[in-house]
């Protein structure tokens, strides 16, 4: 659905992506995260067709930013993280506005307005000037402006920012829902836990570059991280894992994080193991924070 | 209709907002019509007041029509839409005006209906496309200025919005100088007595006329600027024949006003085609300045231009050329032209051909300062500290050399005739030679270093 080849953007002053390459699949939802100023936005940017890059290249869908912009906008939503909306026009307006604007039949616009107000629950609030509306319904406004031409491929920057813990969690199961009916989403943020519950994919863009040069597994059913805590410390934990065939995402003398099968008997026999070599296991469970896990290993805990 | 007009006519036509623009409206006519003196004061009055709201105040509103869209973070958005740039374009132009046209409506009926009591239909139209033409080549020089910043990464600060106003109105100005002048009434044009017929290619053409059709292709010409500045801003990338069509369009437009170099003029020896060539290339010049001075100077652009001409793709580096490159080629081929005609006419390498092929020169070194000066990374005031450093080689310099009665050396900063007549050539294009090839050279430096310093 996505594919970027060896991109290179650059600032008067500064390189912002060098030689970024990367495959998104459709129908997925990827996670792109890294510290402030890592390359987030101008990666989306640059898959928007917003940026021309410098070199390499991105296609969506098997277009070329560089010789089909405008077959690509056609085919994105994009929330930019600073978004701006029309605070005189009504709520129904600022979608009828969005969905002509991207080429929604005259006859179609009122069922794609309801639709997508419905989606993001602000269907209370067509009459509402968008001035009139608190932050966090000003953030649902603009998803919806985003997704009211059924967009393919959507690209949010920092989509939850300013939303409260409910919302959230409503945008969490839009997200999902949105990916389930067809589009292939692309969410930026440096909060880990918001990702958590949606992302299947994670991309750590840091200083320009892809932080392990590929995107990352959040989630695996079939192996998924465990965390393991020892009572008292033993510094030879992660080699005793590894001669054990374990995989280690993250070690020291008292945790380990490791990507292991879901199969119980293989998990009864390995924590069997560690007690027999004397490590004093305290817990052993699926981690509740694997896309930090998964952060974390690869760019380190500074 | 179109979203992005429509869009604005929900913006600035609310019904309070109307109902505002009527009463102020119809106040200030009943007050100049109770006010005393001629019959159609009110007349006198709308005039002002179109002026004011649709020049004016119109050419501010189309500087910020997409201006506005950024400061608000609403442009991405739009750039990002299915309307096409004409459609963008149109309805930008028109839609972020539309109050102000609903306004100067009002006057312009005003007005019209004084020019049909006392002048007649034909007057009345012909008064009807001039105030037309004059808001819309006012509020789209305005756009224009705007979306040439933008694609300068200005900061459009509230100076710079009211520096893209004064674009508008600068316009607006000179077409009504150039209007009022050819009134037979008696008005000066360029220093002349105005008359009722105009001289261009050698054929009389009534002057009102005249101007007429040249304001509208003139209007019609920062229409397709505005449009072609649109598609850049919506991605889409622009192919050179639309800009060579100006090019040659405006060459011809200016060459046909041989005749009026007439007296105290240089080039009066010349024949009219010695005349004509003169006007083109000064013509093309000027563009070049203009375009290298406003056009973003991308050294990725020229990178692929570069390495499309190295291995021998010339005609597809053609369609990657910037307006002020085939300016300066336009303005080549016709300086190369006058000096042979130039030379036949002299019977040799003269003063004449001397000062125009220096002239040349200068241009290539100045074209050369501006984009050693702008294209270089970091680099954010380069065009400016271009503009400073022509002010110091064509003013300061030369002032200073004055002073200490230096005067022969003069020819190294500006096109002078110099004997042996070779002299100035020589040095005007030793200058272009070295500016040029040091610009080229830090251009693939800078390229070459950058690479290095790439993050690991």
């Amino acid at each position: 659905m996505i594919e970027v080849r060896d991109l290179v953007y650059e600032y008067p002053s500064k390189r912002a992506l060098d030689g970024v390459s990367l495959v998104v699949a459709p129908q997925t939802i990827t996670a792109l995260v890294g510290p402030n100023g890592a390359g987030k936005t101008t990666l989306l940017r640059c898959l928007a067709a917003l940026e021309p890059p410098y070199a390499g290249g991105v296609e969506v869908e098997g277009l070329s930013t560089r010789d089909s912009p405008r077959a690509i906008h056609a085919l994105l939503g994009y929330l930019p993280d600073f978004f701006g909306l029309y605070d005189e026009l009504s709520v129904r307006r600022c979608l009828t506005y969005a969905a002509r604007s991207h080429g929604v039949a005259a006859a179609l616009v009122s069922g794609a307005v309801e639709k997508a107000a419905q989606r993001v629950s602000i269907a209370d609030r067509l009459e509402t000037k968008a001035g009139e509306l608190s932050r966090g319904l000003r953030q649902r406004l603009a998803i919806a402006q985003a997704i009211v031409h059924e967009p393919k491929v959507l690209l949010l920057d920092e989509p939850a920012a300013g939303l409260d813990p409910q919302a959230r969690r409503e945008l969490s199961t839009l997200l999902v829902s949105l990916k389930d009916a067809g589009m292939t989403l692309v969410v930026s943020s440096h909060i880990l836990a918001e990702l958590e519950d949606y992302c299947s994919e994670m991309i750590i863009i840091d200083n320009g570059h892809i932080a392990g040069g590929k995107a990352l597994k959040v989630r695996d059913d079939e192996r998924p991280r465990y965390l393991i805590e020892l009572a008292s410390a033993r510094g030879d934990l992660r080699e005793f894992l590894a001669g054990a065939g374990v995989e280690v995402a993250e070690a020291d003398e008292n945790h380990a994080v490791i990507v292991f099968t879901r199969n119980a008997s293989a998990r009864a026999k390995l924590v069997r193991d560690l007690v027999n070599a004397g490590f004093e296991v305290a817990r052993f469970g699926e981690s509740t924070k694997a896309l930090e896990d998964a952060y974390f290993a690869q760019v380190g805990r500074s | 209709m179109n979203p992005e007009f429509t869009r604005n006519v929900w913006l600035e036509l609310t019904p309070r907002r109307v109902l505002f623009m009527t009463v102020v409206l119809a106040l200030i006519f009943f007050a100049a019509a109770v006010s005393g003196g001629s019959d159609w004061r009110p007349a006198a009055v709308a005039v002002f007041l179109y002026y004011f709201l649709v020049v004016f105040w119109g050419s501010r509103n189309a500087a910020l029509a997409v201006v506005g869209e950024i400061r608000d973070r609403t442009w991405d958005s739009q750039r990002l839409s299915s309307l096409n740039a004409g459609q963008m374009t149109w309805g930008k132009l028109f839609g972020s005006t539309i109050y102000n046209w609903f306004g100067g409506g009002i006057c312009l009926a005003v007005i019209l209906t004084r020019d049909l009591v006392h002048q007649g239909v034909l007057h009345t139209l012909v008064e009807l496309v001039y105030y037309i033409a004059v808001g819309v080549i006012s509020q789209a020089a305005s756009l224009l200025a705007s979306l040439v910043a933008i694609r300068r990464k200005q900061r459009h600060t509230r100076l710079e919005i009211f520096v893209y106003q004064m674009a508008g109105i600068v316009a607006a100005i000179a077409v009504l100088l150039v209007w009022e002048a050819a009134d037979p009434a008696g008005a000066l044009l360029m220093g002349r007595k105005a008359t009722d017929t105009i001289v261009w290619w050698g054929q009389i053409f009534d002057t009102r006329q005249f101007l007429l059709v040249s304001l509208a292709i003139f209007a019609a010409w920062t229409l397709v600027g505005c449009y072609r500045e649109m598609r850049l801003e919506l991605s889409m990338t622009n192919g050179p024949f639309v800009w060579l069509g100006f090019l040659v369009f405006i060459g011809l437009y200016t060459a046909g006003f041989d005749a009026w170099l007439t007296s105290g003029q240089q080039l009066t020896e010349l024949d009219a085609v010695g005349r004509r060539l003169a006007l083109a290339g000064s013509t093309f010049a000027t563009l070049t300045y203009v375009m290298v001075l406003l056009e973003p100077k991308d050294r990725v652009l020229y990178r692929w231009i570069a390495g499309q001409i190295v291995t021998g793709r010339i005609d597809r580096a053609f369609y990657g050329f910037q307006a002020w490159m085939m300016s300066y080629i336009a303005a080549l081929a016709v300086v190369v032209a006058l000096t042979i005609r130039l030379i036949q006419f002299e019977g040799g390498f003269g003063e004449g051909p001397a000062v125009i092929v220096a002239g040349l020169g200068f241009l290539t070194r100045d074209v050369s300062i501006f984009v050693r000066l702008q294209s270089l990374p970091g680099r954010r005031r380069g065009d400016f500290a271009a503009v400073v450093v022509l002010f110091a080689l064509y003013a300061l310099l030369p002032a200073i050399l004055g002073g200490l009665d230096l005067g022969g050396t003069l020819f190294c900063f500006y096109p002078k005739p110099t004997d042996p007549a070779w002299l100035g050539p020589v040095a005007a294009w030793t200058e272009a030679i070295l500016v040029a090839a040091t610009t080229i050279a830090r251009l693939a430096t800078g390229e070459r270093s950058r690479a290095r310093l790439a993050p690991a």
